[in-house]
């Protein structure tokens, strides 16, 4: 039983930490990279909870979780980035080391809200709970210090990420394959829907060019 | 027999058959087919029985009624819209619309009659996912922009929820143990008593923000605005008010968990000021947004915003009466708010098409000269928005005023200052709309549909004040089991 609890909160704690980290990245795809690992890491926590509670759907959920999430989102991710040419764009709406403080104390929020109010709860889901609160905070927080719609869609990812190690950590909850199927079908419409708006603009700089060979050919 | 499984079933099937194939008139004529059939399946329902996952109780029935109502005739206004605007989308990208329109119904309607959290969570999701792609259908660069910010205010307003959903699962471990009870309304409320309330209170706060969103109350409400004037005009303004009602009915349905809980010495924070303070919040901004709006459409919306938050102050009032006055008060504005937009869309598409970016008040003034009917028939609509008697929406809100007074008299000031200028706000419009001097224009027939607007406000005047008694029964058996 012990070592079920130290390793479900040791693999919280680094899906924490990449989450944490992201915060403090300048380029794209450090913070792809990040959310790799910690979607990585969750497919592992996932597939450690369906063996620790005896659950086939968890374990559905590990290998969906590691299919999509750690291959298949960030590969997609990587393509946008190289084809519309934002290798170095990443502009914060906030100094770095503000946002970094100010996601400390949301970890610290979280856990001052969690742990008193699930006192009659597992010690296992309280804690999970406590991480998992954190990580859905620190997306949030990712999503408002970044200009960037790409940087915006990495950390309502992590805070996907949140729910879902929230979800694996419930006792018996059914539903959880089935949730977080449904996340990730909104997950896939915001990639694409970032892929159309990119679209739009690389439409756009088109038309520009349409006018260089429009004055091209007064001359 | 379980006719709430067809009634969600049904527009599922119809949304894939009108995907696939079709030229856009065939397309409108059988979304108006299905809708028609839908609306028959969610009058059967109160007759059929349910149980399990979808188990439907007399008020969702109430709800699923309206709404197969109000996509009833959204669909029949919109086989005027498709043959007027055919040539300006693909006929691919029409099938899709029509086949989002259906999908917009199912999900509403599944969320409205699912009997777990978890499902209506599911139907909040996939009712986002086909408004956002709804909104943005036209991809005109205002239009991507607006479905960019109802997809992140939406994704992240889901994603909250499903935080709080969990976390009601979580507080609902020691009363009913794991599995799908307690994930069901009926075993949930039966044993709030029992829950852990400190829990209980954070997933409320969850739920409220998540939700809240869904329902547009300020400070989430940045998304309304522009999808209703963005989208075409049946689907995201008729439409969307349908599944704000969806978000209103669970934010009612766990302020009742919290409340059993609280008056039965748990320890759960009363729901009341949460819902006050955005019930008031959303008001006030409403009332100071109203000013300076050029777009009918976004006009409008802002008067959704409105009423949503008039419904949430009911409810956080709380007890019977203020219940039955705030549940009263969505069918009305539900009600009211589609004929309106029918209206709108008659008036637009006098002055040429219907399409957005047509519903500027200076495009549409001096309606009266373009065709009398639509024009006093819009006039009609938005005076009674505005809640003054004899508009129908004077009854929920004497109602909710009286309650306020008689259970919380401060809050009953600025509940009443808000109220007023809404409807100062509100009416103000209606001059310039119907009287003014337009250019001269020869008048225009009103169109076949013109009547459905008319049969709005026909329904919204008889529920107001003259409300049938098994309505009378069926609203205040439920304002009493989820006060």
């Amino acid at each position: 039983m012990s070592l079920t609890f130290s390793l479900a909160h040791l693999m919280g704690g680094i899906i924490l930490l990449c989450a944490f980290l992201q915060l403090s990245q300048r380029r794209l795809a450090a913070m792809i990279t990040l959310y790799q690992l910690e979607a990585l890491i969750l497919s592992v926590a996932a597939l450690w909870q369906g063996y620790a509670q005896h659950e086939m759907a968890l374990y559905l959920t590990g290998l969906i979780t590691f299919a999509l999430k750690a291959v298949l989102l960030p590969w997609g991710l990587r393509e946008i980035v190289l084809r519309f040419n934002m290798v170095r764009a990443v502009e914060t709406a906030m100094p770095m080391a503000l946002s970094m403080i100010l996601g400390l104390a949301l970890i610290g929020v979280a856990v001052l809200v969690v742990l008193p109010t699930t006192m009659r709860s597992i010690s296992l889901t309280r804690e999970d709970l406590a991480i998992a609160l954190s990580v859905v905070l620190l997306g949030l927080l990712l999503m408002i210090v970044r200009r960037n719609a790409l940087a915006q869609i990495i950390g309502f990812l992590s805070m996907e990420n949140g729910l879902v190690l929230a979800a694996v950590g419930m006792p018996g909850m059914p539903f959880v394959a089935e949730f977080s199927v449904a996340l990730l079908v909104l997950l896939a419409f915001l990639v694409v829907g970032v892929f159309l708006l990119r679209i739009r603009e690389h439409f756009d700089t088109l038309d520009l060019s349409g006018l260089e060979e429009i004055e091209r050919r007064g001359r | 027999m379980n006719f709430a499984l067809f009634a969600i079933g049904l527009p599922f099937v119809a949304a894939a058959l009108l995907g696939l194939a079709g030229t856009p008139r065939q397309g409108a004529i059988g979304n108006a087919v299905a809708s028609l059939a839908l609306f028959g399946l969610t009058l059967a329902v109160f007759w059929g029985h349910s149980a399990g996952l979808v188990a439907v109780d007399p008020l969702a029935a109430l709800f699923g009624t309206v709404s197969g109502f109000v996509g009833l005739t959204a669909a029949l206004v919109n086989i005027g819209y498709v043959s007027a605007d055919t040539a300006r989308m693909p006929a691919q990208r029409w099938r899709l619309y029509h086949a989002l329109f259906q999908i917009v119904l199912g999900t509403t309607l599944l969320g409205l009659y699912a009997d777990n959290v978890g499902l209506l969570w599911a139907a909040m999701e996939g009712g986002t996912i086909a408004m956002t792609l709804g909104v943005s259908l036209y991809r005109t660069p205002t239009g991507l922009e607006a479905a960019w910010k109802y997809f992140i205010l939406g994704g992240v307003g889901i994603g909250l929820a499903l935080f709080g959903t969990m976390l009601v699962y979580l507080a609902a471990q020691p009363a009913l143990g794991p599995g799908f009870a307690a994930m069901s309304f009926t075993a949930l409320s039966a044993h709030a008593a029992h829950m852990d309330g400190a829990l209980l209170t954070l997933a409320f706060v969850f739920i409220l923000f998540g939700y809240g969103t869904k329902a547009a109350l300020v400070p989430l409400h940045g998304w309304l605005p522009d999808a209703y004037a963005e989208g075409p005009a049946p689907l995201t303004t008729a439409l969307s008010g349908l599944l704000i009602n969806v978000a209103l009915l669970a934010i009612l349905r766990f302020r009742h968990l919290m409340q059993a809980n609280a008056a039965a010495g748990g320890s759960a924070m009363p729901p009341g000021p949460f819902l006050l303070s955005l019930g008031l919040a959303s008001l006030f901004l409403a009332a100071f947004s109203f000013s300076r709006r050029r777009d009918a459409r976004r006009f409008f919306g802002f008067s959704s915003i409105e009423q949503s938050g008039i419904s949430a102050f009911a409810f956080g009032i709380g007890g019977p009466v203020a219940i039955f006055g705030g549940l009263l008060h969505m069918v009305l504005h539900t009600l009211l708010k589609s004929g309106l937009f029918l209206a709108l869309i008659r008036a637009a598409s006098l002055r040429g098409s219907a399409s957005p970016g047509n519903y500027g008040f200076s495009h549409l003034r001096g309606l009266l000269q373009a065709n009398k009917k639509v024009g006093w028939l819009l006039g009609a609509c938005i005076f009674a928005l505005t809640g003054l008697p004899p508009s129908g929406l004077f009854a929920s809100e004497f109602i909710i005023i009286s309650q306020t007074i008689k259970k919380n008299p401060y809050m009953s000031l600025p509940l009443g200052l808000g109220l007023l200028l809404c409807a100062v706000a509100i009416s103000r419009n209606i001059g310039p709309l119907l009287f003014a001097p337009a250019s001269y224009e020869k008048p225009k027939p009103a169109g076949r549909d013109a009547w459905l607007v008319g049969l709005h406000l026909v329904l919204v005047f008889v529920v107001a004040f003259a409300m049938p008694g098994p309505l009378v029964n069926l609203l205040s058996h439920a304002a009493e089991t989820l006060q």
